[in-house]
C-alpha cells in the first residue's frame, strides 16, 4: 500500500483544448443561419421528392444523401423472412391440425400462455395410443413474449410463427385469446396452411410408430 | 365622402380580412405543420380527406377548365362574334406574346405532369403508353426550347411583313392551343379517374387545417373553470384576437389606384387610368390600397401590439390556475420587454424616412432604396423582437409546455383556445407585413416605377418597358404578398430550427443585448444622417448610384433564385437499389412499399 500524496492529484494524459468562445459562437448568429440552411435544404428536398413522386422506396432503395423515412402506417416495410409473427397451427392434408397434443410447447413456454386440452382418438383408430389431438388449443397473445420456444419445442412442426402478422392492437383482453379455429385459419407467408415438412401417417412406411407395431 | 367611397372602404376591410389575413393565417397553421413534416420527412397532416363521388370529381376537373377556356376564347375571339371591337395592332402584339407563351407553358406543363404520373403509377391507356416514351424532364427541356424559339422568332421578325403574319399566328394559334391544352388536361384527369369508385380530395392536407381542425373547435365544449372569473376569462381571447386583426388597418398593401373623377369630383370606379406619369400622385379619384392612412401609422401599430399583452395577462389571471398565472406573467413581462426594443428600432427607420405614415415610408423606399439596406441592424433587431412578440418558438416561454402545461391558455378549450392560437398566427402575418412595409420596400420591385420598368444605373438607361397602370398595381400587390409570405415562411423555419430559450436568457437577450443595440442603431443612424445631409452634391450622386446598384443586386438575386429553383427541380434524384435483406426482397416481390397509397 503506497501512501497517497497530499494535495490535488496529478492529472495524467494530454489536455483537451476547450472550445474557443469566439464572437461568432457567442452571438450564435452564424449557427442560426447554418441551422436554418440545414432545415431548409431538408424541406426543399423532401417536398420536391414528395410532389414529384421521387421519394425512394424505403425498403428497397436509398438516396445517396439524405434520410429515408418509412411513413408508417401509410407505408409499411415488409417483415424479414424469419420474423416471428402471430402463431398458426399447421394443417394435415385432411385439414385437421398436425398437433398431437404432446404439451411440449406449453411446457417450453416461459410465459405460460399456451393452454391445451388433449383428446383421445376413438377406439379402433390406428392413432389411438400413439398420439392425441387438441380438443382446445388456446394462446393468450397478450401474454406471449414472441420468443419462439414453442416453435423450437414442437416435434411435429405443428405450431409456427411465420404468418407475418404482427401483434395487433385490440380494444379488449378477450380479443387477444386466440382459439384453435382462429389459429388454424392463419396461413404462412406463402399462403399455405400446410408446411413443407412431410407428415408421416400410420399407413406410411416412414411412420415412426412402425417399429413398435411390428414388435422390433 | 361619397357613398361610393364608403362602400369602397367596406370592400377594402372585407377584402383584407377575407382575402389576406384569414387565408394567410389558416394557410400558416397548415404550413407550420406541413413544413415541420417536410423538414423531418414525415407524412404530416394528411389524413383528413373529403371523398367525392367520381362524377362530382370529374365535374370539378372539367367545369372550371371549361370556364377558363371559354374566358380565353372570349378574350381572344370575342370580337368575331360581335362582342366588342377588333383588337388594335398593339393589343394584337401583346396578345400574341401572352397567348403563345401561355400556350407553350400550359402544353409542356400538362404533358410533363401526365408523363410524371404515368412513370409513377404505370400506364393505363394507349395514350399513357405513348407518353411514357417522353420522360418528364425531356418534356420540360422541349418546353424551354419552344419558349426560346418563340422569343427568337418574335425578335427576329419584329417590324417586317412576315412579323405581322407571325403575330396573327401567335395570336390566333396561341389562343387555340391554350384552349386545347386546358381542355386536354382536364379531360385527361376526368378520363383517368373514370373507373375509381370515389376520389379523395386531399389537397396536401389542407382539409385537415380547414375542416378537421378548424370546424372541430366550434363543436367542442366551452369549458370555464368553476372558480375562474367568468367575464374576464371570456373577454381575454377577444382582447388578444382583435388587436392582432386591427393592425392591418394601417398596412398599405399596394400603390394608390388612380381612377377618373365624375362631374362632382367623386371617384368614378369605371374609369381606371390607363397610364400614369412616373412622378407625382393622382389628383382626383385616388383609391389608396390601405384601409386608413393614419398620420400616426406606426404608433398605432405599437399601441395595438401593446394591447395584446393585456389579453394574455388577463387570460392567465382569470383562469384560476397557477400554471396559467405563471404563463400570463411570463407573457406580460416578455412582451413588455421586447416592445421597448421594437419601438426603439423603429426610431432609426422613422429618422431616415422622416415620416410615421407607412405608405410614405414605402414611397421613400421606392425613390431611394429598401429599408434593409439603410437600416440592416434595425431589420435584424425588429425581426427578433417581432418573433418574441408573437410568442412563438424560440420565444414561447409563456406557453412552455414542458414547464407550465400550456401557459396562459391552459384553461381554454374550443373556439376560445382557437382564438389565442389564431391570434398568434395573425401576429406572424402582421409582423411580416410590417417588416415588408418598413424594411423590404412594401409593394416596390427593383426598377418598377408607376409607369413601368426603367432599369438604369447612375443615369445610364439599360432597359425600358412601359406598363399600364393596372398591371403595375397588380405586380405591386403580388410583390407585397410574396414578401409577406416569404417572411412568414422564414418565421416558420425559425420555429422548426431553434430550441426554446431559458427565461433568464430571454430577459438578458432583450434588455442587455437587443435594447443597447437598438440604442446604438439610433445613434449611428443620427450620425450618418448628419453626415449625409451636410455633405455636398458628389456624395449625393454616388449614393444615388449606390441605390441603383443595390436595386440591381436585388433584381439579379431574385432572378438567380428563380433559376436556382428551376435547376433544383430538374436535378435528378439518384437512388440506389439494395436487396440485401429478406425484408427488401419481400418488398421488391410486392412491387415495393413505395406504391402504397396514403389512405385515411
Amino acid at each position: 500500500m503506497s501512501a497517497e500524496p497530499l494535495g490535488p492529484r496529478k492529472v495524467v494524459g494530454t489536455p483537451v483544448a476547450r472550445p474557443h468562445r469566439t464572437a461568432a459562437v457567442q452571438t450564435y448568429v452564424p449557427e442560426i443561419a447554418r441551422g436554418l440552411g440545414i432545415v431548409m435544404s431538408h424541406f426543399f428536398t423532401n417536398t420536391k421528392e414528395m410532389v414529384f413522386g421521387q421519394r425512394p422506396d424505403p425498403s428497397t432503395e436509398s438516396v445517396e444523401a439524405g434520410i429515408n423515412t418509412v411513413s408508417y402506417p401509410e407505408q409499411k416495410r415488409p417483415y424479414p423472412a424469419r420474423f416471428r409473427g402471430m402463431h398458426r397451427l399447421t394443417h394435415r392434408e385432411d385439414d385437421s391440425p398436425r398437433c398431437v397434443a404432446c404439451l411440449c410447447c406449453s411446457t417450453a413456454c416461459p410465459a405460460q400462455c399456451i393452454h391445451i386440452e388433449a383428446g383421445e382418438y376413438p377406439e379402433g383408430d390406428p392413432r389411438r395410443g400413439y398420439e392425441r389431438f387438441p380438443k382446445r388449443f388456446v394462446i393468450d397473445e397478450l401474454r406471449c413474449i414472441f420468443c419462439g420456444y414453442c416453435v423450437e419445442a414442437c416435434p411435429c412442426d405443428a405450431i409456427r410463427m411465420d404468418t407475418g402478422i404482427h401483434a395487433a392492437p385490440y380494444d379488449s383482453r378477450e380479443q387477444f385469446i386466440f382459439e384453435k379455429d382462429l389459429l388454424m385459419s392463419f396461413t404462412g407467408r406463402d399462403g399455405s396452411t400446410l408446411t413443407q415438412n412431410p407428415r408421416h401417417e400410420p399407413a406410411d412406411t416412414t411412420y415412426p410408430g412402425v417399429t413398435r407395431e411390428k414388435g422390433h | 365622402m361619397s357613398i361610393i367611397e364608403v362602400v369602397l372602404m367596406l370592400v377594402k376591410i372585407v377584402a383584407v380580412i377575407l382575402a389576406m389575413i384569414m387565408p394567410l393565417a389558416i394557410m400558416l397553421t397548415w404550413a407550420d405543420r406541413r413544413v415541420g413534416a417536410m423538414a423531418q420527412d414525415r407524412v404530416g397532416p394528411n389524413r383528413a380527406v373529403i371523398w367525392l363521388p367520381t362524377r362530382v370529381a370529374q365535374g370539378a376537373a372539367v367545369g372550371p377548365a371549361l370556364g377558363v377556356a371559354a374566358l380565353v376564347a372570349f378574350l381572344a375571339f370575342g370580337y368575331l362574334a360581335g362582342a366588342g371591337e377588333p383588337p388594335t395592332a398593339e393589343a394584337r402584339a401583346t396578345g400574341a406574346c401572352v397567348f403563345s407563351h401561355l400556350a407553350i407553358f400550359m402544353t409542356w406543363a400538362t404533358f410533363a405532369i401526365i408523363s410524371g404520373l404515368v412513370v409513377n403509377r404505370g400506364a393505363r391507356s394507349s395514350f399513357d403508353l405513348w407518353i411514357k416514351g417522353f420522360p418528364p424532364r425531356q418534356i420540360v427541356y422541349i418546353g424551354f426550347g419552344a419558349h426560346a424559339l418563340a422569343i427568337v422568332l418574335a425578335s427576329a421578325f419584329s417590324g417586317t411583313e412576315q412579323g405581322l403574319v407571325l403575330r396573327d399566328w401567335g395570336y390566333g394559334g396561341g389562343a387555340a392551343v391554350l384552349i386545347f391544352s386546358i381542355l386536354f388536361g382536364a379531360g385527361y384527369a376526368a378520363f383517368a379517374i373514370r373507373n375509381e369508385p370515389r376520389v379523395g380530395l386531399r389537397l396536401l392536407g389542407l382539409p385537415h387545417a380547414f375542416v378537421a381542425d378548424g370546424l372541430k373547435t366550434l363543436w367542442k365544449e366551452d369549458f370555464i373553470p368553476p372558480n375562474a372569473d367568468r367575464f374576464l376569462h371570456s373577454l381575454a381571447p377577444f382582447i388578444s384576437f382583435f388587436p392582432a386583426l386591427t393592425v392591418f388597418a394601417v398596412i398599405p398593401f399596394g400603390d394608390t389606384l388612380c381612377f377618373g373623377a365624375d362631374a362632382r369630383g367623386h371617384l368614378d370606379i369605371t374609369r381606371l387610368a390607363h397610364m400614369v406619369p412616373r412622378e407625382g400622385m393622382c389628383t382626383a379619384g385616388a383609391l389608396r390600397l390601405q384601409i386608413v392612412d393614419l398620420n400616426v401609422g406606426i404608433l398605432y401599430f405599437l399601441a395595438l401590439a401593446g394591447t395584446g399583452i393585456v389579453g394574455a395577462a388577463l387570460a392567465g389571471w382569470a383562469s384560476d390556475n397557477k400554471y396559467s398565472l405563471l404563463g400570463g406573467l411570463r407573457a406580460a413581462s416578455q412582451m413588455v420587454s421586447y416592445e421597448v426594443t421594437m419601438g426603439l428600432t423603429l426610431i432609426g427607420a422613422v429618422m431616415v424616412y422622416g415620416t410615421l405614415r407607412l405608405d410614405e415610408m414605402v414611397r421613400w423606399q421606392g425613390e431611394n432604396t429598401w429599408g434593409i439596406f439603410v437600416q440592416p441592424l434595425a431589420f435584424v433587431l425588429f425581426f427578433a423582437s417581432a418573433v418574441a412578440e408573437s410568442k412563438r418558438i424560440p420565444f414561447d416561454l409563456p406557453e412552455g409546455e414542458s414547464e407550465i402545461v400550456a401557459g396562459y391558455f391552459t384553461e381554454y378549450a374550443g373556439m376560445k383556445f382557437a382564438m389565442f392560437f389564431f391570434s398568434e398566427y395573425i401576429a406572424v402575418v402582421s409582423s411580416s407585413a410590417l417588416l415588408a412595409v418598413i424594411f423590404l420596400g412594401g409593394w416596390n420591385l427593383p426598377f418598377l416605377y408607376r409607369d413601368g420598368f426603367h432599369v438604369a444605373i447612375g443615369g445610364a438607361a439599360i432597359w425600358d418597358q412601359p406598363l399600364s397602370h393596372g398591371f403595375v398595381i397588380v405586380l405591386g400587390l403580388l410583390a407585397f404578398m410574396l414578401k409577406v409570405v416569404g417572411l412568414c415562411w422564414l418565421q416558420l423555419m425559425i420555429r422548426w430550427t431553434l430550441p426554446r430559450f431559458r427565461y433568464d436568457q430571454l430577459m438578458r437577450l432583450g434588455w442587455r443585448k437587443l435594447l443597447p443595440a437598438s440604442l446604438v442603431n439610433v445613434l449611428a443612424t443620427g450620425l450618418v444622417l448628419m453626415l449625409v445631409q451636410s455633405s455636398e452634391g458628389a456624395l449625393a450622386t454616388s449614393l444615388r448610384t449606390l441605390c441603383d446598384v443595390l436595386a440591381a443586386v436585388v433584381g439579379v438575386s431574385m432572378i438567380g433564385a428563380f433559376v436556382w429553383l428551376v435547376v433544383f427541380l430538374l436535378k435528378p434524384t439518384r437512388k440506389r437499389t439494395m436487396l440485401a435483406s429478406s425484408s427488401a426482397q419481400f418488398a421488391a416481390q410486392m412491387g415495393g412499399t413505395h406504391t402504397a397509397r396514403m389512405e385515411a
